[in-house]
């Protein structure tokens, strides 16, 4: 497998009347061709705009301002405008969190999916909604045909977001960067839509990139987890160690406030305490050490880099000074 | 929506408010400009008679038609009379009517707003009906046919207490043009007043805080005075600002159309009207009237905008 | 959609009714009794005689009840008939006639000129919102919104006559394309175009930050699509409710702009229905004027549902 998508060091800094203020500090990441990437974090740890900076859709006064990311070959960080749009949709396809905001109200679905088709692939209105008509299907939606002229109000929330994966599908893209597109929806509809998203990646051989902040719901979709944390990386690792080897003290956090089966009833489950850094405010050493039960001297004064785990499985790596060397013990 | 800034007597920074809508509108560049032309112009309308070089009505019918000049820097008028000296007593003319007028317009809004917040029903219904029936007929036709409903009777009751009475004061044709105008100006200002205010009493009066202080006795005219004037302070001075913008112009635009302040009185209005008439041959005649009323809109305006902006900040259009 | 336009209807009647009501009431209860006023203003050899005076007022159904000739009144508007001109004579309707289709042309022009105007300086500045560029079309805006027409019309004329001759000055009526519609024109589309531009930009900035912009560009949609078709058409939805108030705008502005250009229209006759306090014109004028403005918004409520589908609740809007 070769690296599809590799982001090296990337910063977003923003635009405030006071100066720049960091909010993504040196992300490194990595998605293989075919492989399904789940990116967890806090909401306003930078995941999102991580995903959105590669294709130019930051919002205004936020930019990113260092680093690389290589997408087939090519830095997406130095491309123009237009070179960058010809990419939307056609190699990065995206799914949205709120379908209800996400879809524009007044457009009827067949449209909004057909012109994705229209401006990226050159085809006809006919030919193109006919072609709309085939991915409501496909993203499991009953009558297609007679969807295709509903507007988004008339759809329930399940539905809406199906459409959303259909238009994300629309360009066939080689990856697919889906930004917590279950958090608007209900418990039951989110088990469905994972599995849709599931089933057509493998049908289609993409890359998936799953943003989240809920680790249970992506552990049967992601082949490697990355936990970001105040804009940095602090671990990487395949699904499978992430649970049974979490060795960042925040991972190691966020799995112990997940209720288990064996949980007996009524007890309280351990929380992380604190809240992450502000943008611009970020202390000089390790983001996570004043929340960090576990931090020594040394987490105040550096930044720990992320760094392979001696002992574990050879892709996991973490930033931290003081659990990287006991890798080996869970 | 306009629900303003809240203000309750748990303010921790009492006060705070103010000092950061102040420096929020200090910050706007044109807000500022705006509030020191209108300065000026307050300065200039109070002071106006010991600033005129000329008396407003002292004819010289050797120096009429002249354009402006070292002696008279706007020149002078068909009758000799000195145009900055008339444009400055138009100041005069001008706040005096915007501030009588939206005075008036301010007390019944308030006044109508809060009875139709507090208790509501037919009185409120009609109320509504009346404030939005007045804001679906232009504007100034609804003047021009109060103005036209009310000359005839107005004449009348001050000829009667011409004769009761022989004071000279009910013949003065100023005095009766003022009230017209500012009567029927004030007739249609009001409703914005009168719903904000009733917005702002509603939402205040279910409010669990004043639900509680209710229930131990507290009577409408403390609500009113204490809880829903304060939070409406932001948007009725906003409020202030615009209508006093627009009472300026619409006592203008009376007298250009010959129904507001007549002649000799100095209305802007009046001075542009006269000035159409031969501007072709003496532009400056119409040029310092209209400059000016064009300059102090315009300014009006400005002001307006920032102060919407220092006092009901982000989110609230 | 039928029954959605029957109800509006049916809420707006009444509106209307009421406006006439508060209007007709004004000036019958205002301008006092007509026939005083015709036989005030008669050459002073005509003998004041109150028993005649009597005979014609009973006659013209002035003793009626108020509602009763509320009532009358309506009942001949409905058949074109507006009374007659207490000043020249001369029938109501035949001078509304002779002077609406100037005002109502040159309005229709001002309004076509605001929408392709205002509407793309809006999108404009609104997209690039706090650049120099929004904030000189705000600036400008602001500016137009503020100097009402009988200002602005003069001023422009003052300018002109650096560059025209003074017998070249526009002035009177030439139809609808003669050069002498530009300038009044011009002015007139001043405040409409201010409203319109600070309308459009306003609702641009809300429509950028909504998901469904971001959604439209991340399918790789070109800009110019995204413009068109996902920023102006949720724009135009509450830039189309501000109908209303730019009639209102406009009827006023076309009183001093007829008035300033010497223009043949309703806006003169009016002043000239004020000057000479000629009653039936002024109620005839102004019964016009709120009824182009409460038809605006009738329209409004009509179109409403066409430019955004949420507005009529799902089973309506499938009929």
């Amino acid at each position: 497998m070769s690296a599809l998508l590799e982001i090296r060091g990337l910063t977003i800094d923003i635009e405030r009347d006071t100066g720049p203020a960091r909010v993504v500090d040196g992300i490194d990441l990595a998605v293989e061709e075919g492989e399904s990437l789940g990116i967890v974090g806090e909401s306003g740890c930078g995941k999102s705009l991580t995903m959105l900076s590669l294709v130019g859709l930051l919002p205004n006064r936020i930019r990113a301002t260092g680093g690389s990311a290589r997408f087939a070959g090519q830095d997406l960080l130095a491309l123009p405008q237009e070179a960058l749009r010809k990419l939307r949709g056609s190699q990065i396809g995206f799914i949205f969190q709120d379908p209800m905001t996400s879809l524009n109200p007044v457009m009827r679905v067949g449209e909004q999916i057909a012109e994705a088709l229209i401006h990226q692939s050159g085809m006809a209105k006919p030919a193109a909604m006919e072609r709309a008509a085939e991915l409501l299907e496909l993203v499991g939606i009953p009558s297609p045909r007679d969807r295709l002229m509903a507007y988004p109000h008339e759809l329930s929330g399940g539905m809406r977001q199906r459409v959303m994966i259909a238009i994300g599908l629309a360009g066939s893209p080689r990856l697919l960067i889906a930004d917590e597109p279950t958090t608007a929806l209900d418990v039951t509809i989110q088990a469905q839509i994972v599995d849709l998203v599931r089933d057509l990646k493998d049908r289609f051989g993409m890359s998936v990139v799953w943003i989240t902040h809920d680790l249970a719901l992506i552990a049967g979709l992601a082949d490697r987890i990355a936990v970001l944390y105040a804009g940095t990386v602090v671990e990487d690792a395949p699904v499978e160690v992430i649970f049974d080897r979490p060795t960042h003290p925040y991972t190691r956090g966020l799995l112990a406030s997940l209720p288990t089966l064996t949980d007996r009833p009524m007890t309280r489950l351990p929380s992380i305490g604190g809240t992450p850094p502000e943008p611009g405010r970020r202390p000089p050493g390790c983001p996570f050490a004043p929340r960090c039960t576990l931090a020594e001297a040394a987490c105040d004064a550096a930044v720990p880099k992320l760094a392979a785990v001696p002992g574990s499985d050879p892709r996991h790596r973490v930033a931290c000074f003081v659990t990287a060397g006991e890798g080996g013990r869970a | 929506m306009t629900a303003g800034p809240i203000i309750t007597p748990g303010d921790d920074r009492p006060g705070s408010l103010w000092r950061d809508a102040w420096r929020r509108l200090r910050r706007n560049r044109l807000a500022v400009a705006g509030l020191v032309i209108l300065a000026l112009l307050v300065l200039v309308a109070a002071f106006g008679p010991w600033l005129t070089p000329y008396d407003f009505l002292s004819q010289n019918l050797d120096a009429r038609n002249l354009p402006p000049s070292m002696a008279h820097p706007f020149g002078t008028d068909d009758l000799g009379r000195d145009v900055l000296s008339r444009v400055i007593y138009g100041a005069r003319t001008a706040f005096l009517v915007a501030v009588l007028v939206t005075a008036v317009a301010l007390l019944i809004g308030v006044v109508l707003g809060a009875i139709a917040g507090f208790y509501g029903g037919a009185f409120d219904k009609g109320l509504m009906w009346v404030t939005d029936m007045t804001m679906s007929v232009p504007q100034l036709l609804l003047v021009v046919v109060i103005n036209a409903s009310l000359k005839q009777p107005i004449t009348l009751w001050m000829e009667a207490r011409y004769l009761e009475t022989l004071n000279p004061i009910y013949r003065n044709s100023a005095i009766i043009d003022f009230v017209l105008v500012f009567g029927s100006m004030a007739l249609i200002s009001w409703p914005p007043y009168a719903r904000l205010v009733r917005a702002q009493v509603l939402s205040i009066r279910n409010r669990p805080y004043v639900t509680a202080a209710r229930a131990l006795g507290l009577t409408n005219r403390i609500i009113l005075t204490r809880y829903v004037l304060p939070n409406a302070a932001g948007p009725l001075i906003v409020a202030v600002s615009a209508g006093l913008g627009t009472a300026m112009v619409l006592e203008s635009a009376f007298s250009f159309l010959g129904i507001g302040v007549n002649p000799p009185t100095p209305s802007w209005g009046n001075m542009i009207s006269d000035g159409l008439r031969v501007w072709t041959n003496y532009p400056h005649l119409l040029l310092a009237p209209a400059a000016v009323l064009a300059v102090v809109t315009v300014a009006f305006n400005f002001l307006g905008d920032g102060l919407n902006d220092a006092l009901n900040p982000k989110g609230q259009k | 959609m039928i029954a959605y336009i029957l109800r509006r209807l049916l809420l707006w009647v009444p509106s209307v009714m009421l406006v006439m009501l508060g209007v007709y009431a004004l000036a019958f209860y205002g301008a006092g009794d007509p026939i005083k006023l015709i036989f005030l203003r008669a050459p002073g050899d005509v003998a004041y005689d109150p028993v005649k005076i009597e005979a014609i007022r009973e006659q013209a159904g002035l003793n009626e009840p108020f509602l009763v000739q509320f009532g009358t009144y309506l009942l001949n508007l409905v058949q074109g008939n507006f009374g007659n001109s207490l000043f020249s004579g001369r029938s109501v309707w035949a001078m509304i006639s002779a002077a609406a289709p100037v005002s109502l042309l040159l309005g229709l022009m001002a309004m076509i000129v605001t929408a392709l105007v205002a509407i793309p300086l809006g999108m404009i500045a609104g997209m690039n919102q706090n650049s120099r560029l929004d904030y000189t079309i705000l600036g400008t805006a602001v500016t137009l919104w503020a100097i009402p027409a009988y200002v602005a019309g003069p001023l422009l004329m003052v300018m002109l006559l650096a560059i025209l001759p003074k017998g070249a000055m526009p002035y009177g009526w030439g139809g609808l394309f003669s050069v002498k519609i530009i300038l009044p024109l011009i002015v007139l589309s001043f405040q409409p175009i201010a409203l319109i531009i600070r309308q459009t930009r306003a609702a641009v900035i809300d429509v950028m930050t909504e998901d469904f912009v971001r959604t439209a560009r991340a399918k790789g949609v070109p800009e110019r699509v995204v413009a068109l078709r996902h920023i102006l058409r949720p724009v135009l939805t509450p830039v189309v409710t501000q109908l209303g108030l730019i009639m209102i705008t406009i009827v006023n502005g076309a009183i001093f702009v007829e008035l300033v250009f010497g223009l043949p229209g309703l806006g003169r006759l009016t002043v000239q229905a004020l000057i000479n306090s000629d009653y039936p014109v002024i109620l005839a004028v102004t019964l016009i004027g709120s009824f182009l403005v409460m038809a605006s918004n009738l329209l409004v409520d009509i179109l409403y549902p066409l430019l955004d589908p949420r507005a009529t609740d799902p089973k309506a809007s499938r009929v």
